[in-house]
């Protein structure tokens, strides 16, 4: 775990043409960019073609990355932007296909199976901005401000897009619940 | 943040799908590979991005050229389309004197042939005499 000075270190030096040092972002951010662009594209080779083009394009706009503030949020609003480029161009896939492509992590055997399946089909069933706040913020712990400027909404959109987004979650897994 | 202030946080935790849900998610937005092999697939990955920003890296001034090029094009085709209307001009008054000396009314006769020779001649225009030998 490196700290915010370590961190502010390595984009100070990946301005200056470090590729080491944006090596060493890659490794510090890919793990939480990833989730982030899964939760908007839902298929885990749109969401690696994502979080590899926000990479790029962030190297490509390092400098006008202001190195006071913290990289991860500048990233993630790169790497949803690209995601939400990724689910534009696939708007024509299916949501069968979509479906199936959320279930395939799930078809472990040993694993509760219904539950697993039911909260897949949930999570297919939300609206796209709805699933992407409730990954970014239950999961990833990104608050509000950070998801709005992320989704190019206001803070408290995202906020108001997370109430509502679990409270369908949750009536979408009721019976399970029961 | 105002709307922190709006929402507090207490109820937003009551109001929050609960570990076990969450647990769930993260599991099923965890790439394929990484249950298994965790350290593979993520340095696999850095490995893969890393390799495309290298070859940006690599052509990156090369594209810098590359909305030049665009610039240099068009005023090289601007500039050669003026030296052409350029050369357009000076071109017509020689062609036009040319024209003009071969199409004359023919006044000469038989014995003022010397004197179309000096007629021509006293344009003094290579232009025109190469087009009346050449017609």
């Amino acid at each position: 775990m490196r700290t915010p000075d370590e961190e502010r270190a390595l984009a100070k030096a990946a301005r200056a043409g470090d590729q080491d040092a944006f090596a060493g972002l890659v490794r510090l951010h890919q793990r939480r960019a990833y989730p982030v662009a899964r939760s908007i594209v839902t298929v885990h080779e749109d969401a690696e073609d994502a979080v590899q083009e926000g990479f790029v394009r962030a190297y490509q706009a390092i400098q006008r990355f202001d190195t006071t503030q913290n990289f991860g949020p500048w990233l993630n609003r790169i790497v949803a932007n690209a995601a939400l480029d990724i689910a534009r161009r696939r708007k024509v896939r299916s949501t069968e296909e979509l479906t199936d492509a959320l279930r395939s992590p799930f078809r472990d055997p040993g694993e509760d199976a219904e539950l697993k399946e039911r909260l897949a089909a949930a999570l297919a069933e939300l609206p796209e901005r709805a699933r992407a706040v409730i990954v970014m913020h239950d999961v990833e712990g990104f608050t509000h401000a950070e998801i709005g400027e992320m989704l190019g909404v206001p803070g408290g959109t995202a906020r108001s897009d997370l109430h509502h987004a679990r409270r369908k979650l949750r009536g979408l897994l009721q019976d399970l619940r029961d | 943040m105002t709307d922190e202030l709006n929402f507090p946080d207490a109820g937003e935790r009551a109001d929050s799908p609960g570990e076990p849900v969450v647990s769930l998610i993260r599991e099923a937005y965890l790439p394929p590979d990484a249950a298994a092999w965790p350290d593979v697939y993520w340095s696999g990955l850095e490995s893969r991005i890393m390799a495309r920003i290298s070859a940006e890296a690599e052509r990156g001034w090369w594209a810098e050229l590359v909305p030049w090029a665009r610039v240099g094009l068009v005023a090289a085709a601007a500039i050669f389309a003026f030296a052409g209307v350029v050369n357009n001009r000076l071109a017509a008054p020689d062609d036009q004197v040319a024209y003009e000396a071969v199409n004359q009314p023919d006044l000469t006769t038989a014995s003022d042939e010397p004197i179309a020779g000096q007629y021509i001649a006293s344009y003094g225009d290579a232009a025109a005499l190469s087009y009346y030998l050449s017609n």
